[in-house]
């Protein structure tokens, strides 16, 4: 774990992944890139009025009997509504990330070297193999922008980024998603789960419930 | 285990603004407009002019006014009421009315911040407890009329439309009245599974059957009303106890033919005794003996045949299989009779010169027979003989075929209730599998 200072407020800033190049400063909300053991602040992220998460960044949970962490949050908008992708990481530092959407909740895990074909290839029902994960069918694409961000991520999640969404399932009910971002692709693939399942803890306390 | 997370921030202040209900006032109409799930509803409906309103930003912008005169629908379960099912507590913060043509029915969308959202659909006075899923159903054709889930098939019950006819409160999407869908249910009870394609996606769900009595205490609904007719995914008592007695009937006449079989490959099949005696026809001949013999094993059956030269004449006999030892008696009574000729029908014949008597359990040991003989109808009295032949440990088909008819007759009780049934649930639907196409 590495822990640089704000460079505005002067807050501590925690680091748990080494991938990590992204943070919002919990005190005072500033928009954090790192280099190294350098922090710039680039801005400042606005407060999220409704949210309804279930989640927040400390909450931990089981994934294949293995403990994870949520260690920070990108939340993002489409056309017809929002969802979000927490950072996870395991004991080991390996990284993965929990989609949260209308009360489905999808752990996926990246694809390491594996090349994504042109965005423009990806209609609505088109087969592809995804790596050595098998072949999965094209769900719906859709164009994002980042609308929040908290905690620390692998990447620039400023407000306003921009990217393009692909999501596959495939009959036994796995998911996998290709993320374009400029020139820049990230592919995940993993599987949808009952909220039980994951054995939550440190769970954000919604009011009311 | 309880039905929500559990509570733990008692000691610790939330890291995020407790969300709180947001009112505004309806663009339309300008009546207050209040937001019980802001973050989570994209769309809320304006209890006063019905107007559905994006609550995604503070634009408020009117996603549809309504416009249609089919007058208001009451919602069996207030909005804001919450209920546990399944283990968890939900509440109901939506309620449209669908329609197929002239068909209407009611769905109530229900939320937990944890579990997200499920639905309640009512038809008919019929409940059942509807969750999205992500998962894909196979359909093995385009035509398929059957779709499977987790090795479950489940039979197309109907195809149609839904078309959105009436909403209040608040929905996870930008809700739009009057948009239609082209549904298909199919039914695996107490299980439906239904897909449901507009121009964007397609939606699959599982709803299961839930009895009205639960959707009563789970709310605290002060009455349900009485269901009508069956419900496409009803599960039904005589249904299941058909499959249930379909499945152990075919295991036990496999496993009964098994044994008959067994038992009539391994039966000994041995002569034990034979002999001929002479007769004078149309006499009665008392107390005749056969010589002693020997039943070997423990317990078996004893088969007494008779092989006697009736020809349009009958040959009786009765008497005792007696055990040398203990003077046991078994009875037999069998006649050999047999006739033949012809008439404006044609060449008969009726009858065997041969019968033949099974005693079952007979003990092993010294045996003889003791029996008396009576002929008639004879034309032709010259004195003839017949033969008496003891088997010991004959293949017997008598029981067995008796338990074959009483297994029968059991499950054709049960499959015609459970038919019943059936024909009255697939009434509904196009795709009856009771109904031969016409």
């Amino acid at each position: 774990m590495l822990a640089l200072n704000c460079p505005s407020c002067g807050a501590i800033v925690n680091f748990q992944s080494k991938a990590s190049v992204f943070a919002v400063c919990s005190f005072c909300k500033s928009t954090l890139i790192r280099q190294d053991i350098n922090l710039r602040a680039i801005g400042k992220m606005a407060e999220l009025q409704d949210d309804l998460t279930p989640f927040q960044v400390g909450t931990s949970g089981m994934y294949s009997n293995e403990k994870f962490e949520l260690v920070g949050r990108l939340k993002v908008a489409y056309q017809d509504g929002f969802w979000s992708e927490w950072y996870a990481l395991f004991g080991n530092g390996r990284e993965a990330w929990l989609a949260e959407a209308q009360g489905f909740y999808g752990f996926c895990l990246p694809v390491p070297s594996w090349q994504p074909p042109e965005l423009h290839s990806l209609g609505c029902g088109v087969e592809l193999q995804i790596g050595n994960a098998g072949t999965f069918q094209v769900e719906d694409v859709h164009d994002v922008w980042c609308v929040y961000s908290e905690g620390e991520l692998p990447l620039n999640a400023m407000e306003g980024r921009r990217s393009t969404s692909v999501d596959f399932s495939n009959a036994e009910g796995e998911m996998a998603t290709i993320e374009y971002a400029g020139t820049q692709t990230r592919t995940f693939t993993g599987n949808y789960l009952d909220f039980d399942q994951f054995k939550f803890q440190n769970l954000r306390q919604i009011d009311g419930w | 285990m309880a039905g929500d997370p559990p509570s733990h921030a008692a000691d610790r202040p939330p890291e995020h603004p407790t969300p709180r209900v947001k009112t505004f006032s309806c663009p339309s109409c300008g009546a207050s407009v209040s937001v019980q799930y802001p973050g989570a509803s994209l769309s809320a409906v304006c209890d006063s002019c019905h107007s559905v309103i994006d609550v995604t930003n503070s634009n408020y912008a009117i996603l549809s006014t309504y416009a249609r005169a089919t007058g208001t629908y009451q919602p069996v379960i207030p909005l804001g009421t919450r209920g546990k099912l399944a283990g968890r507590t939900w509440e109901v913060i939506g309620f449209m009315v669908r329609r197929d043509n002239d068909y209407f029915w009611e769905e109530y969308l229900l939320f937990n911040p944890y579990y997200g959202y499920r639905w309640l659909v009512r038809a008919d006075n019929h409940w059942s407890f509807v969750q999205m899923i992500k998962k894909k159903p196979r359909q093995t054709k385009r035509t398929s009329a059957i779709a499977s889930l987790d090795g479950k098939n489940f039979r197309l019950f109907n195809r149609g439309t839904g078309e959105v006819v009436y909403v209040i409160g608040e929905f996870y999407w930008k809700v739009i009245v009057a948009s239609t869908v082209e549904m298909e249910d199919y039914i695996n009870p107490p299980l439906m599974l239904s897909r449901e394609k507009s121009d964007n996606d397609i939606v699959w769900s599982v709803g299961t059957y839930t009895e009205p009595k639960v959707i009563q205490e789970a709310f605290k609904l002060d009455k349900v009303a009485h269901p009508r007719g069956v419900a496409p995914n009803q599960p039904s008592k005589d249904t299941n106890s058909w499959n249930s007695i379909k499945k152990q009937w075919l295991a036990f006449v496999v496993f009964l033919t098994l044994a008959q079989m067994f038992f009539a490959v391994t039966a000994s099949n041995s002569k034990a005794a034979s002999g001929t005696f002479s007769y004078t026809p149309n006499t009665k001949v008392s107390d005749l003996s056969s010589g002693k013999f020997t039943l070997v094993k423990s317990l078996a059956n004893a088969k007494i045949q008779i092989t006697s030269p009736v020809d349009n004449s009958w040959l009786w006999v009765s008497g005792d299989l007696v055990n040398n030892a203990d003077g046991t008696t078994f009875p037999f009574e069998q006649t050999a009779e047999y006739y033949h000729g012809s008439d404006s029908d044609g060449a008969w014949t009726e009858g065997d010169q041969s019968c033949e008597q099974t005693i079952s359990a007979v003990p092993g040991g010294d045996y003889y027979l003791n029996f008396d003989i009576e002929s008639g109808d004879y034309k032709d009295t010259t004195p003839r003989s017949f033969t008496v032949t003891v088997w010991r440990d004959v293949p017997n088909f008598g029981n067995y075929f008796l338990c074959l008819f009483f297994l029968f007759f059991s499950a054709m009780i049960a499959w015609m209730k459970m038919r019943q049934v059936e024909v009255a649930r697939w009434s509904n639907s196009d795709y009856s599998p009771y109904v031969s196409p016409s």
